[in-house]
């Protein structure tokens, strides 16, 4: 069987990745954290373009330092107040007079969904989605699953409950769709109003993915190996009282820990705003941090498949 | 009640009674005189048929409906049949549910790209035949067949 190439490959949807392909991208990314200096300057003088139609601190930062250590040139914006989309213009005249500079590759943030496929469609140069509007952000969907795939060594037979805003988030629905790869099983724990999208309950069913749906974590809280933990966004509930009724429900500390697996792992894309306690932080089932850290590699050994660089 | 017979043009037969109004909105034949000045129209209501019981027929004379747009009423309607007509002989097209529509529907997610102001993207749906609905290309919003009606653009 041929081997799983990334070689100029867009990263639009984590749907378009087979378990082969990312069980590759973790050995890379492992190896990168084995031996931290392997990849410096492996891309020189190449061009990473990244465009942050939507103004981000973490993500973008993340793709700078994993871009620059790879040698890679950095151009582009991390708000788009500093840019011409200011002044009105498109995101396709934006890639365009990029493509003009000599741009090796996109890192794309927009806030519209599907912009990452246009964009994609736009240019021959290969294109990764850092986030569209609340459809998908595969990369921190990778890091995710790295981040399991290192603590438990497999990402089969696993029980993974995803909680909080999975409507309005991009990042669950990523990770459902790379779990899906897997014989995991999804629990989704939300209130009604923030319950998956139809369209990913739709692709899990066609998948023949294990899941189900919850309204609170107690009934399901001793079955998980992982939880994943998302923030409840406030400007969704426009009722203040009930916001923080439903604010309360899905609030980690260790008081809620303790009904759940010793081996359980716990997720959260941070940043977090008072739904994850930091009592938990010092605790072994607390992973955020090293998922945060994993980043790094990940999106080192990612650019450098796409890329095409020296191993 | 009688309608004449047309030397070219399309009959849309077998439409389920009372829905003639939704065709004709897919079709925008309220446009119908922009394209071809002399064409004319004649929607029949609720009219005898040994298939349906009861259906509508819409005859347009000197105008041929593109088999792409048969193709999206039967999204909606399946049991359309197509008559196009041509120097009195009628030739019978089968609207086949096509795999993807282009440009013709509008996405009713507004945080699509494919409603973004001035952005030279072309809406596109994959259709998901056996649930009966449509998805994004772009935002993987789903909808139902029945919705597509309103979403037809003008």
């Amino acid at each position: 069987m041929a081997k799983p190439d990334l070689f100029e490959r867009d990263v639009v949807s984590l749907r378009d990745f087979d378990r082969g392909v990312l069980e590759l991208i973790f050995q890379k990314a492992l190896a990168l954290e084995k031996a931290p200096k392997s990849l410096d300057g492996a891309l020189e003088g190449k061009l990473a373009v990244l465009l942050f139609f939507e103004p981000s601190a973490r993500t973008y930062s993340s793709f700078q330092v994993a871009a620059e250590t790879l040698g890679l040139r950095v151009s582009g914006f991390s708000n788009p107040k500093s840019s011409s989309v200011s002044k009105g213009e498109t995101l396709y005249d934006t890639i365009r007079m990029f493509e003009g500079y000599g741009a090796d590759c996109f890192v794309i943030r927009h806030g519209m969904m599907g912009a990452a496929r246009f964009a994609a469609e736009t240019t021959e140069v290969p294109v990764i989605n850092a986030g569209d509007g609340r459809r998908e952000h595969p990369t921190q969907a990778m890091i995710d699953l790295y981040t399991m795939w290192k603590a438990f060594g497999k990402l089969d037979g696993l029980k993974v409950g995803i909680m909080g805003d999975l409507r309005y988030s991009r990042t669950p629905s990523s990770l459902s769709y790379g779990l899906s790869n897997y014989r995991a099983e999804l629990c989704f724990i939300a209130p009604d109003a923030l319950q998956v999208r139809p369209e990913v309950e739709s692709f899990l069913n066609r998948q023949g993915v294990t899941s189900s749906k919850e309204a609170n974590l107690k009934s399901v809280a001793e079955t998980l190996d992982v939880l994943y933990v998302t923030r409840i966004q406030k400007e969704r509930i426009p009722d203040p009282t009930e916001y923080e009724r439903v604010k309360k429900l899905y609030e980690v500390d260790l008081a809620v820990l303790k009904d759940m697996k010793p081996s359980l792992k716990v997720l959260h894309p941070l940043p977090r705003v008072g739904e994850l306690a930091t009592e938990v932080d010092s605790t072994v089932l607390a992973q955020y941090f090293a998922e945060a850290a994993s980043g790094l590699p990940l999106r080192m050994a990612l650019l450098n498949m796409i890329l095409g660089g020296e191993e | 009640m009688l309608v004449r017979k047309i030397e070219e043009g399309t009959v849309i037969d077998h439409i389920p009674d009372w829905k003639s109004e939704v065709v004709a909105r897919v079709l925008r034949l309220d446009n119908l005189s922009r394209l071809e000045a002399d064409a004319s129209v004649a929607i029949l209501q609720n009219v005898a048929s040994k298939l349906l019981g009861r259906k509508d027929v819409i005859k347009i004379d000197r105008w041929h409906v593109d088999e792409s747009e048969a193709d999206i009423l039967c999204l909606i309607f399946p049991t359309i049949t197509i008559n196009y007509i041509n120097e009195w002989e009628v030739t019978k097209y089968a609207p086949q549910v096509p795999d993807t529509i282009e440009g013709r529907v509008r996405c009713p997610e507004v945080t699509c790209i494919t409603n973004a102001d001035r952005e030279p993207v072309v809406s596109k749906f994959a259709t998901l035949k056996r649930d009966r609905s449509l998805q994004c290309h772009y935002c993987d919003t789903v909808i139902e067949f029945e919705e597509v009606p309103e979403l037809v653009k003008a």
